[in-house]
């Protein structure tokens, strides 16, 4: 009697612990193998959500998925769209209420490197938080999350993904896979890229707007310069990543109607009205340009930094002093490029539009995929 | 009685045990006694405040006097590369690597630091480090400590790195004037020496300097960088900054700042005997 109910004990305890291992376990996953130049340097992956293969394609099915939406119209894709670098051509986005928000869609590209900021205010530190505000975003997929977790729940696919990628269904492996998705969002191989990998020569007036790019004017040294390198970095093209050196005030506004930009993240006064430098690979297909979308050309991108800058408490001093006249009027500030160098600039931008990057179907819509294949 | 004999060499059988087991607890003693005595490796801090003249730097809010001239400036930011760093002992001096450290002065605390982890302490008699970059990884595109040709201190990979960017505005009159002070160059890079004495650096290990920002606007019409060195900071005669309010690539605007790499760091004088240099 008392031996067969220690058996019995013995028995219950492990067929409990087997289960409990067996539904516990971590998923089984595999690593995602990519290259990027060196020349873009370090970047961080978080401990908490290692880029495995099945993150990436979950991330990439919900990317793709207006079931994140309340109304099962809107998914992330609808204004990040592939063939515009992952924006949407709006001058500001429009999601479930019809409502256009206060800002331009963000193109999304090598994220793993430059500003750990996100969005153009920089109100998040992660890849990971910035996914999940646009889903609860009341004018954007006005999602509730128990109950997109329910349909989620509902669904074998989603089921089988998520068991896979992180074991479980969650908010948080939500947002993770969206995250991974986005990191492996790599635009590398644009003619600039082959140009700095010695592949190919620019022409002459691609040539001359690249050493613009990179050349902050100086008048005593008789350098010309469109100073474009004091916000962008030489290889990433996007702000700088440290702290939040790739923040600026680019004199879009002055003091009246100056928005509070980073303001809002740090409550610091010298940080109203700068905005995060954005990523210029792919810039001459992300049209209008800034934050709010003002911009519908590069020529009037070009126009605004030559002669078009408002004055502000924070505008940028290298802004106000970069100039390739001697200094000679206080008032008016511009960087006095002449038509041709600013049609060089412009040609040295379009070299960083990356076609293989815009048509990679690695990226593209995993439903459109599957029905092709039918 | 031979029982009485046996019980003595008992006895002095016993004793040998116990004095050659308190020789062995006392050696051992000895052992961790040593061990534990021993310094332990401890974090070096190289703790950088910044001044303008005897006036703290605070970022945006406080305006400091044109030092050669009219008006009042403020400094919206300021950083600044340390490298090669190497400490001294009467035996074999340590060379760290991968030493390239960028100092920031928009924490939430008025200094800049940097760290050296786990270094035996005792006896360190000198310090010495660059300012800037050595023109071997001046002209490369390594990522090393804290160089990164993406950042903001690096121009391109034809021209380098900035060593020193200082950013701010002049107003004189009413009229504001932008400053732009981004120095580079191989030429410009600094080593800079300094001899501790036991009370530079504090019991946690850090040793504190001052970084005087107005050193870099003193005239350098004196032909020898020595003679500057040597005078008390009332004497030295400035510049005004409204003559010189951008440097960048101008050769020679470049080496009348940089001019003042050698003066304008030094130890922090704690001790409230010591007539310069205070750092609180």
């Amino acid at each position: 009697m008392k031996a067969s109910t220690i058996v019995v004990a013995i028995a219950v305890i492990f067929i409990a612990t087997a289960i409990y291992y067996l539904e516990n376990k971590a998923p089984n996953t595999h690593p995602v193998e990519f290259t990027a130049p060196f020349v873009f340097g370090r970047f961080n992956v978080p401990d908490n959500n290692p880029l495995t293969q099945e993150s990436v394609l979950l991330g990439r099915r919900l990317f793709y998925d207006p079931i994140l939406s309340r109304n099962h119209q809107v998914s992330c894709a609808t204004c990040h769209k592939q063939a515009l670098a992952f924006t949407d051509g709006l001058k500001t986005s429009v999601g479930v209420s019809g409502i256009p928000l206060k800002f331009n869609a963000m193109s999304l590209v090598n994220l793993m490197w430059g500003p750990q900021h996100f969005f153009w205010d920089g109100r998040v530190s992660s890849l990971e938080a910035q996914a999940i505000e646009p889903i609860k975003h009341v004018n954007e997929m006005a999602r509730n999350i128990k109950q997109l977790l329910m349909e989620l729940n509902n669904d074998e696919d989603y089921k089988k993904l998520f068991k896979q990628a992180y074991g479980e269904i969650s908010e948080q492996s939500i947002t993770k896979a969206l995250a991974n998705f986005q990191r492996t969002l790599i635009s590398a191989n644009s003619r600039y890229d082959q140009y700095l990998r010695g592949e190919i020569s620019l022409t002459p007036i691609e040539n001359q707007g690249r050493k613009l790019f990179m050349a902050h004017p100086d008048t005593k040294v008789i350098l010309r310069g469109g100073n474009c390198i004091d916000c962008h970095s030489q290889f990433l093209t996007s702000g700088f990543a440290s702290k939040f050196d790739g923040f600026s005030n680019n004199g879009l506004d002055n003091d009246e109607t100056l928005q509070a930009g980073l303001f809002t993240l740090t409550q610091n006064e010298a940080h109203r009205g700068l905005f995060k430098a954005p990523t210029l690979r792919n810039i001459a297909v992300t049209a209008p340009y800034m934050h709010d979308g003002r911009f519908t050309t590069l020529e009037q991108v070009l126009a605004h930094y030559n002669g078009g800058i408002k004055r502000s408490k924070t505008l940028s001093p290298l802004i106000i002093e970069a100039d390739n006249i001697a200094k000679t009027q206080i008032d008016h500030i511009s960087l006095n490029l002449n038509d041709n160098e600013i049609t060089a600039i412009i040609a040295f931008l379009h070299t960083l539009t990356d076609d293989e990057f815009l048509t990679n179907s690695a990226f593209s819509n995993p439903f459109m995929a599957a029905s092709d294949d039918d | 009685m031979t029982k009485s004999s046996k019980n003595t060499v008992n006895m002095s059988t016993v004793n040998k045990k116990i004095v050659l087991g308190g020789i062995l607890l006392l050696a051992l003693m000895l052992v961790v006694v040593s061990i534990l005595l021993r310094p332990a490796p401890q974090d070096l801090t190289l703790r950088f405040h910044p001044f303008v003249g005897d006036k703290p730097l605070r970022l945006n809010t406080q305006s400091y006097k044109n030092p050669g001239g009219e008006g009042e400036f403020t400094i919206r930011d300021f950083q600044l590369f340390i490298s090669n760093i190497v400490l001294s002992f009467p035996t074999n001096p340590i060379y760290e690597q991968e030493s390239y450290h960028l100092l920031r002065f928009d924490g939430k605390n008025t200094f800049g630091q940097l760290v050296i982890p786990k270094i035996n302490l005792s006896n360190l008699s000198q310090l010495s480090f660059g300012i800037g970059i050595d023109p071997k990884a001046n002209g490369s595109l390594m990522f090393s400590g804290d160089l990164d040709p993406n950042s903001r201190m690096a121009w391109n990979w034809q021209v380098g790195y900035k060593f020193l960017l200082l950013e701010g505005t002049l107003t004189v009159n009413n009229q504001q004037l932008p400053l732009v002070y981004h120095i580079g160059f191989d030429e410009s890079y600094s080593e800079l020496n300094f001899d501790l004495a036991k009370e530079d650096m504090t019991g946690n290990g850090v040793i504190n300097f001052k970084i005087d920002l107005r050193r870099l606007f003193q005239s350098s019409d004196t032909d020898s960088k020595q003679l500057t060195n040597l005078k008390p900071a009332n004497k030295v005669e400035y510049m005004d900054m409204s003559e010189i309010p951008h440097v960048k690539f101008s050769p020679d605007d470049v080496k009348a700042i940089a001019a003042g790499f050698h003066d304008f760091i030094s130890l922090c004088d704690l001790s409230p005997r010591r007539e310069f240099s205070p750092c609180h």
